[in-house]
């Protein structure tokens, strides 16, 4: 029963009749736009004042078709207000980074996840709890002490200090934990009965099937690292080893920062995730199943 | 024969090896600043080539996030050896002992007399704990108003003659400047420089007579009457009152060098020209903009200007030996060259040798300022500065943004500044 | 269970199997989770100075004590708790209202879903600048309203007045979380068989009851699950406030309890008393988090 619910497509199922009538049908359609349209307005607000002149962007009525088109932001904001392109690499060290992260997290929190469920032992159930309680530390409250157990290994502004402490997530082991308590035993048996070692179970009977679920949580830790802001401000010491939100940060803050640099570096901030969410959408839509599907 | 090459190999791994060992690395983090940047590599290179032995490794952060990096760094017993930060920011370290006093032989000084007479009075106090000093000056500044002449003569003022002198008349003249569409701001006649209150509000209450603490050390916000009228002041200033600026609205700094008719007048110090002179070089001193004094009240008892305020370079007390003394090396060696600091970051570090030089005299309205940093206090600095800001910054932000009765809100202002100096939370 | 360490029974060997597989995860968390919060545990009973080279000084409960009596504190609780009520319930009722029009369209699915969850993929920091300049007085948040309004030039103080300030940042995070929640909502409503549905509407039930009697109930886990993750968000807020306070808008309405924690460790050095705010941070969404399991636990059938 459950693996047949994890196979329905992000489409889901859908009603013969809605709750209300034509009528409702009607309103659905347009409160389903409005919300469209107010949810995307600040996205659009961003990409098209990125080609506007600084005083256009502030300025009383807004236009939106530029009045305009001013291309110079784009060559500050890539060039940044002292001229030494950190820009570039500041996005690369963040797609190198949560990348990495992303990986690590997948493979481990798969593991975990195969441990807690399949190979089943005794105390696995007081495992799990340990590792889903972690999930409510605010990062604050952690943040000096494990500043310091990272400065202690010598990893403070080093790409190793940035991935380090987000190898796994909670959030990671507990979703591919849910995820693999559906599994068929009847798979792991048979390559069993066939001699299969277990790590090779796990590579080559696990892995390959629970791909959806697998990209769903790459794309949410890529995400939810790109983002990350308050980590690298604590590690980095260095331009060259500057995250993206780190760079925006500096880059909002300094004195000779115009409102139209400003959002064509919020533009190509945004860019890369986008590109990223637009071309693998079909795993994430279909993959949020695992979300509810799991709970049943 | 056949060994030579790898005997000559190892000869030159070994005097790498025993150079790299040598060698002194100080590690040096300072905020960001294009023109400063540029001056302090080349003095690096220069510097380095003087002194084998010594290499600089130098990060800039923002001034934003400075403090904090500093401070986790520090926490983690891993701070850079040379840091630099806003006086009020740096005073904790020197009372925690985390800085070394300043070595004035090897900052090339000689004594600590000599050290002390080598800048304007008093502008080493600041660092200056039981009589030793902790830092050396990398920037003083004191702010006074920027006026954009532009925006005046479009109004049909004359910026020469019309210029505020007073916070009365700065209230009407700004009221005059400003131009809205509705209640909503496109031009403020003058703004200030939120949310630095320790600047330019204290010395406001100063100048009727108020304090922010008392003699005793204990008792805060002296004198209600004075400190009531500034307060019912910021009222009038905001949305509530005549709306001519708030903390909301832009940062009027971050506007005026580009003279895109949104701002009149701002506060800045001396480093500001060498800014305007980058981002817009077509506005000019003396035909596009101007300086003037920090105004007075009417009925002023004192003569009080925007408060100084700086940057001291400091060293690290748990760095080694020999890398303090490297590190005091280099900050005497890039203290010498005062006058370029002045010349191309606009940066004045008050040395006598800079105060006394033509580049200074001829600097555009540098009299200015220096008639107001002799009638300027310091800005207040102590264990809990941080917090008093923010006691100044909520009773700010109370009667400006939600429109509360000064009388009530000093009251909560007197109680957070109190509790702070006692070291409550 | 095991006779020699060479013949071990299956079950003994998937169980060490399960703890290898396991062991990385317990380390990784032990060392930079559990190590790092019995540490803040330890540190909130000790008065410390960040800077001081001083050891931390042990001083029992007073630091919970302290915050007990202190305006400042209940005042970040008020902020978070006003936060997270004026979020966290808009998030869940909007995201299961739109999840519920979007699965029942014919067309378009994917393009609402893609849409909706645009913000999510926008970095926070980006979100926040751009906001900004939407809420500031010039921009077209207020040329919006006024518009809609049939008025012009009244600004509605987006970020200057405590009520609206409090409104923008709940405008700001809700604005960024709606797609998600709307997503997962969707997949639990892809969850529910057609069979039972099939089978109600042949009793007789007509669309508002199949919804009601049928559908919400049988989507219990996913509100359960989504309304505990948009309360935890929600409480652990902390770059919106920050970047808000950081760029002019006042600091006392929405003075979060992790911006708290963060000013009292990194600007008032007090990282003793920082770590006990964040300890009781840490008790109370345990405690909500737990009781809203209860809750629902106890209303299945």
């Amino acid at each position: 029963m459950a693996l047949q619910t994890q196979q329905v497509h992000g489409g889901g199922t859908r009603f013969r009749h809605t709750p209300v009538g034509v009528m409702g049908n009607v309103l659905g359609w347009m409160l389903l736009c409005f919300a469209v349209l107010l949810v995307l307005t600040p996205v659009a607000f961003m990409f098209i004042a990125s080609f506007m002149p600084a005083r256009d962007i502030l300025k009383l009525p807004f236009s939106w078709w530029p009045q305009t088109w001013y291309f110079e932001n784009f060559w500050h904001a890539i060039q940044g207000n002292d001229g030494r392109f950190i820009f570039p690499r500041a996005l690369l060290n963040s797609v190198f980074v949560a990348g990495t992260i992303a990986v690590t997290t997948v493979l481990l929190s798969t593991m975990a996840g195969y441990g807690l469920t399949k190979l089943r032992f005794r105390g696995a159930g007081i495992v799990f709890m340990f590792i889903l309680s972690t999930l409510m530390i605010p990062f604050e409250t952690v943040m000096i002490p494990l500043y310091v157990v990272v400065t202690n290994l010598g990893l403070q502004n080093s790409y190793a200090g940035l991935i380090v402490p987000f190898l796994l997530s909670a959030f990671g082991v507990f979703l591919m934990r849910q995820s693999l308590l559906s599994f068929p035993d009847e798979l792991l048996d048979a390559a069993r009965i066939d001699g299969a070692s277990e790590p090779g179970i796990f590579f080559r009977v696990v892995l390959p099937n629970m791909w959806p679920v697998m990209a769903v949580l790459a794309i949410l830790t890529f995400e939810a690292q790109w983002d990350n802001l308050i980590w690298p401000l604590l590690v980095v010491q260095s331009s060259e080893l500057k995250t993206m939100p780190l760079y925006v940060v500096t880059f909002m803050e300094e004195k000779s920062t115009n409102e139209g640099a400003m959002v064509a570096v919020a533009a190509i901030s945004s860019i890369p995730m986008l590109i990223i969410f637009f071309t693998l959408s079909q795993y994430f839509l279909r993959g949020a199943n695992v979300f509810s599907a799991g709970k049943e | 024969m056949r060994n030579r090459p790898l005997t000559a190999l190892s000869f030159a791994l070994a005097m790498t090896f025993t150079i790299a060992l040598a060698q002194v690395e100080v590690v040096y983090w300072t905020h960001e600043d294009p023109n400063r940047t540029a001056l302090e590599q080349e003095l690096i290179e220069q510097f380095q080539a003087e002194n084998p032995g010594i290499v600089i490794s130098r990060v800039t952060h923002p001034s934003n996030a400075l403090a904090q990096l500093i401070l986790t760094a520090f926490a983690a017993n891993r701070g850079p050896d040379i840091f630099n930060m806003e006086t009020f920011n740096e005073y904790p370290y020197i009372v925690n002992q985390r800085v070394a006093p300043v070595d004035p032989v090897a900052a090339g000084f000689g004594s600590y007399d000599a050290f002390y007479a080598a800048y304007l009075e008093g502008m080493i106090d600041p660092v200056t704990l039981d009589r030793l000093p902790y830092g050396i000056p990398l920037e003083l500044t004191n702010w006074a108003i920027f006026l954009n002449m532009n925006v005046f003569r479009g109004a049909g003022l004359d910026p020469l003659t019309d210029y505020p002198k007073t916070w009365e008349e700065m209230l009407e003249i700004a009221d005059r400047l400003t131009v809205r569409d509705g209640e909503i701001i496109t031009r403020r006649g003058f703004d200030f420089r939120y949310p630095y209150y320790l600047n330019f509000m204290v010395p406001m209450a100063q100048q009727l007579g108020g304090q922010l603490i008392g003699d005793d050390g204990e008792s805060a916000i002296v004198n209600d009457e004075a400190w009531l009228r500034v307060l019912a002041y910021f009222r009038e200033w905001g949305p509530h009152g005549r709306n001519l600026g708030s903390p909301t609205y832009a940062n009027a700094r971050a506007l005026f060098n580009f003279d895109n008719d949104d701002i009149g007048m701002m506060e800045s110090g001396q480093y500001q020209v060498a800014r305007i002179a980058n981002d817009n070089p077509g506005f000019l001193p003396g035909e596009g903009w101007m300086v003037v004094p920090f105004p007075v009240w009417e009925d002023a008892v004192e003569d009080a200007a925007g408060a100084y305020y700086g940057h001291y370079w400091m060293v690290n007390a748990q760095s080694t030996a020999d890398e303090q003394e490297a590190a005091w090396k280099f900050i005497g060696y890039m203290a010498q060259f005062a006058e370029d600091f002045f010349e191309r970051a606009g940066l004045l570090q008050a040395s006598q040798a800079v105060l006394d030089s033509d580049t200074f005299k001829n600097h555009p309205y540098s009299d200015i300022f220096m008639s107001d940093l002799a009638r300027a206090p310091a800005i207040y600095y102590g264990d809990a500065s941080p917090q008093i800001r923010q006691a100044l910054q909520d009773a700010v932000e109370a009667v400006m943004l939600q429109n509360r009765e000064p009388a009530e809100v000093l009251v909560t202002l007197r109680a957070s500044v109190e509790r702070a100096l006692r070291g409550e939370y | 269970m095991a006779r020699s360490a060479k013949r071990l029974t299956v079950g003994a060997r998937k169980a060490l199997w399960g703890w290898a597989f396991v062991v990385p995860a317990l380390a990784f968390f032990g060392l930079f989770a559990f190590y790092p919060i019995i540490n803040a545990l330890v540190l909130s009973l000790h008065s410390k100075n960040v800077l001081s080279l001083r050891p931390p000084r042990f001083v029992g409960f007073q630091n919970y004590v302290d915050l007990w009596n202190s305006a400042q504190f209940w005042n970040s609780w008020k902020a978070t708790g006003l936060f997270t009520v004026s979020t966290a319930v808009p998030l869940v009722l909007v995201s299961l209202l739109l999840a519920t029009l979007i699965v029942s369209r014919l067309r378009l699915q994917r393009f609402f879903q893609m849409a909706l969850y645009t913000p999510a993929v926008i970095p926070g920091v980006v979100a926040a600048a751009i906001w900004l300049m939407l809420l500031d007085p010039r921009g077209i948040a207020n040329q919006w309203v006024n518009f809609v309004l049939g008025v012009s030039g009244i600004d509605r103080k987006w970020l200057a007045s405590p009520d609206m300030v409090r409104l923008s940042t709940v405008l700001v995070y809700f604005w960024g979380k709606l797609g998600f929640f709307t997503i997962i909502f969707i997949a639990g409503l892809g969850g529910i068989p057609t069979s039972v549905k099939e089978a109600a509407r042949v009793d007789g039930a007509t669309g508002f009851q199949l919804y009601r009697y049928i559908t919400l109930p049988l989507l219990k886990p996913t509100t359960l699950l989504v309304s505990i993750m948009a309360m935890i968000f929600c409480m652990r807020t902390f770059s919106t406030q920050y970047l808000f306070t950081q760029s002019g808008a006042p600091r006392e309405p929405i003075n979060v309890v992790t911006l708290g924690i963060y000013t009292t460790a990194i600007r008032d050095y007090q990282i003793g008393l920082a770590s006990a705010m964040s300890i009781v941070l840490l008790v109370v969404m345990f405690v909500l988090a737990f009781l809203q399991f209860r809750a629902s636990r106890t209303q299945d059938g």
